[in-house]
């Protein structure tokens, strides 16, 4: 009210007085709390005097919510602003619900949130989680500072766009075979001419949900993109036939012009899996070698591989947002334009 | 939001224009939608829902007074003691006028004592007490009712006298209680009438004799006496007699009224321009045949000094509801001594009626309760007066709640503030 109206401007400043010396543990003018509230009252005071205790009693209630959420909003402002410098998303629980930073698809934080533990009444884990990630985030302040490496963070069988050139510089996207952002990313790569200037190459992330994968089909397209990569097949189209998957589910579409993206994410577990090994044999595949690829997906071998690249994304990359691309030093966490891929 | 006294400030000009519709200066025709205060029309600025209860901090100035300030301003706005032009003449005029009119008020003559002006009760007991001699008393005593204007700087005139303090304790009825002996070669500085609860020094001039015959000087806080207690004042024979104008209807101006003898005793220190008569390098020669000046270092308040003449003639023949000053201000001081105390709740520390009656609401909170009445209007005083040592030190009470009356405070405002504490304290509790 002080910043506002002359009238209240000297209660301003008193209060700013008061809590200056507050926070330097030092008493403050103990009259202005008294002062204030009297002032406020005197009107109930006058016409009702039965209910100024009640009334006080309410200023007090009131008092305390405003300082509760005066302390939270402030906390929760630095908080964000952490996250958006870390993460790119100022909910690094939940990337998508944060309008600022770059668009994605998060990748959600099982940890019970605050509000959630509380609810269970778990007060103590609803503190501790909360300035765990806070902690987490802060002690993640210098990586966006660092030299970022694509070469460093390289999956098992990594397969380039195009043909590896050593005079390239290495560039690798995280990304979520159904993750819209991810399908636009490719446009955009292509747009810029980016797999010219970059030997691009790509780390399968299907994102898990509370119940199941977010995407449902996603865990059974990265199975064939690693069981692709870990038996490779020669189809002489000089693109890996994995690329190959992922160009037609970014950028196919349908008899009826729907993209396939969407269509992968909307069929049952059969019908996916029948469209990708019909791909399979457009690609050039004999049946003894889509089968094969059928089996190796199935594999222990390719669930080791998903689980160390799940590792590497979320202990060594530490993002939680897909797409994400590392290139020329930098780590970009969720949808770069055309002009940014430039 | 903050209450319903903020009215237009209303001119003595005004007031007459109002005055001149109604039926008698104490009284008027009442119109619809008034509150009937039978007001003196000397007040008639005050608006009739503002109640003014705290003329133990200052009174309320009649519109003589200030009429006089405001036409020293407007028509004859010099220095005195110090010009020969018109104006300046006549300012020594008023000015000689007023220091006749304080001494006539107390009984006193010009050839035995002085009248000094200065800023108020505090400064002048200060401007005594800190040039004192050295060696001239035993003790200095006072009592432990005493406003912070006498306290205080009797504990620092101790300290810079290096002599003992004694503070005695006040009867109910406001004897001090004290031996003779201890009067030996004492300065006694004491109130004539209580801040707190108005009780007045009954054994005033008991006092002043039995530390005269000792030796000891005697000198009077008379702030809250002054103004409906002077007649305790007259002829005491004290050495001198401190107060402030602006709590005696004049304005904001403090005077001390001291025997020559005591004037001449100062180790004075506290100097400046007005107090002298000529100026060496190193030397000065004070100004002789001007006792008063000895206390005026600097120019004056001539608007006040002047202002405080015309409240000493107002107070001569103002006639409230047709009664003398003592006897309205007693009037309603059991009226509203009589209307608190029936009041549940509500404690008072007077044991009788007086024009300044204290109190306190267990569980309330005075300062809130002045705030309360604030918002209908009442203005009353909450805190320690200014007596932090008695009431807080001493009796380790809490903030209390005053009332203080005045020349101006008619059996409405009583009423009215009765009833408003009333309503507000049955429905606080």
């Amino acid at each position: 009210m002080g910043a506002v109206s002359a009238k209240y401007r000297r209660f301003a400043r008193i209060a700013w007085g008061c809590a200056v010396r507050r926070v330097t543990f030092r008493p403050c003018d103990t009259t202005f709390k008294q002062d204030l509230k009297d002032h406020l009252l005197a009107p109930i005071a006058v016409r009702t005097p039965r209910l100024v205790k009640p009334a006080s009693v309410g200023l007090e209630v009131v008092a305390w919510l405003v300082i509760l959420t005066t302390v939270w909003s402030g906390y929760t402002v630095v908080k964000s602003g952490l996250n958006l410098y870390v993460y790119g998303t100022c909910n690094k629980e939940n990337a998508e619900s944060c309008t600022l930073g770059a668009e994605a698809c998060a990748i959600p934080d099982q940890t019970p949130t605050f509000w959630g533990s509380i609810a269970e009444f778990d007060v103590i884990g609803a503190f501790g989680n909360e300035f765990s990630s806070l902690g987490e985030t802060i002690s993640q302040i210098p990586t966006r500072m660092q030299n970022w490496d694509a070469t460093e963070y390289l999956p098992a069988n990594e397969t380039y766009l195009t043909t590896f050139d050593e005079a390239k510089p290495t560039a690798l996207e995280v990304i979520d075979p159904g993750c819209q952002f991810c399908r636009q990313l490719f446009a955009n790569i292509e747009e810029a001419g980016f797999e010219n200037e970059y030997n691009l190459t790509y780390v399968p992330y299907p994102i898990e949900g509370e119940d199941g994968y977010k995407f449902p089909n996603s865990l059974l397209v990265t199975q064939y993109l690693e069981a692709l990569r870990v038996s490779p097949v020669d189809d002489g189209a000089g693109t890996p036939v994995d690329w190959q998957v992922l160009e037609r589910i970014f950028t196919g579409e349908t008899d009826n012009g729907v993209p396939f993206q969407s269509r992968i994410n909307g069929l049952d577990t059969d019908a996916a899996t029948a469209l990708l090994d019909g791909w399979l044999t457009e690609f050039g595949l004999d049946a003894d070698e889509v089968a094969t690829i059928k089996s190796v997906a199935a594999s222990d071998e390719v669930a080791d591989i998903i689980a160390s690249n799940k590792e590497l994304v979320e202990d060594e990359i530490h993002t939680v947002k897909v797409p994400t691309i590392i290139f020329d030093g930098r780590r970009h966490d969720g949808l770069v334009d055309v002009d940014g891929l430039k | 939001m903050f209450g319903r006294h903020n009215s237009a400030p209303r001119t003595p000009e005004r007031a007459a224009s109002a005055r001149a519709s109604r039926t008698a200066p104490h009284g008027r025709a009442a119109r619809a939608g008034d509150i009937a205060t039978d007001r003196l029309a000397d007040f008639a600025y005050l608006a009739d829902t503002e109640i003014y209860l705290d003329a133990a901090c200052q009174s309320l100035r009649p519109a003589p007074v200030i009429r006089a300030v405001t036409d020293y301003y407007e028509t004859y706005n010099a220095c005195g003691g110090r010009v020969k032009y018109a104006w300046g003449k006549k300012v020594d005029e008023q000015v000689a006028a007023t220091r006749r009119a304080v001494l006539s008020l107390l009984g006193l003559s010009a050839r035995t004592h002085a009248v000094s002006f200065t800023l108020n009760t505090t400064y002048g007991i200060n401007l005594l007490l800190q040039q004192l001699p050295q060696g001239r008393y035993s003790r200095i005593i006072t009592s432990r009712i005493e406003h912070n204007s006498v306290f205080l700087p009797t504990i620092t005139a101790a300290r810079r006298l290096g002599i003992d303090r004694v503070v005695l304790d006040r009867a109910p009825d406001g004897a001090l209680e004290y031996s003779p002996t201890m009067l030996d070669g004492a300065l006694v500085v004491v109130s004539a009438a209580s801040n707190i609860d108005g009780r007045q020094l009954t054994n005033l001039t008991e006092l002043v004799a039995d530390a005269h015959q000792r030796g000891g000087t005697v000198i009077l806080d008379a702030a809250q006496a002054m103004a409906h207690g002077s007649a305790l004042l007259r002829a005491t024979g004290a050495d001198a007699i401190c107060f402030s104008a602006h709590k005696m209807y004049g304005a904001s101006l403090g005077v001390v009224v001291s025997t020559l003898d005591l004037l001449a005793s100062l180790d004075i220190s506290f100097i400046g321009g007005g107090m002298v008569s000529d100026v060496r390098e190193t030397s000065f020669d004070l100004v002789t045949g001007d006792p008063g000046s000895l206390l005026e270092p600097g120019l004056q308040a001539w608007g006040e000094i002047i202002a405080l003449g015309a409240a000493v003639s107002w107070m001569g023949t103002v006639r409230p509801g047709g009664q003398s000053p003592t006897a309205h201000v007693t009037q309603m001081s059991e009226r509203l001594f009589d209307g608190l105390a029936a009041i549940p709740g509500l404690t008072l520390v007077n044991t009788t009626a007086a024009p300044v009656i204290s109190m306190y609401a267990p569980g309330q909170d005075s300062h809130r309760l002045a705030v309360f009445l604030s918002q209908s209007g009442i203005m009353a005083r909450s805190g320690y007066f200014c007596a932090h040592h008695y009431l807080k030190d001493h009796l380790a009470l809490p903030p209390l709640l005053r009332l203080s009356l005045g020349l101006h405070t008619t059996e409405s405002d009583i009423d009215r503030t009765s009833a408003a504490l009333a309503r507000l304290l049955k429905g606080l509790s």
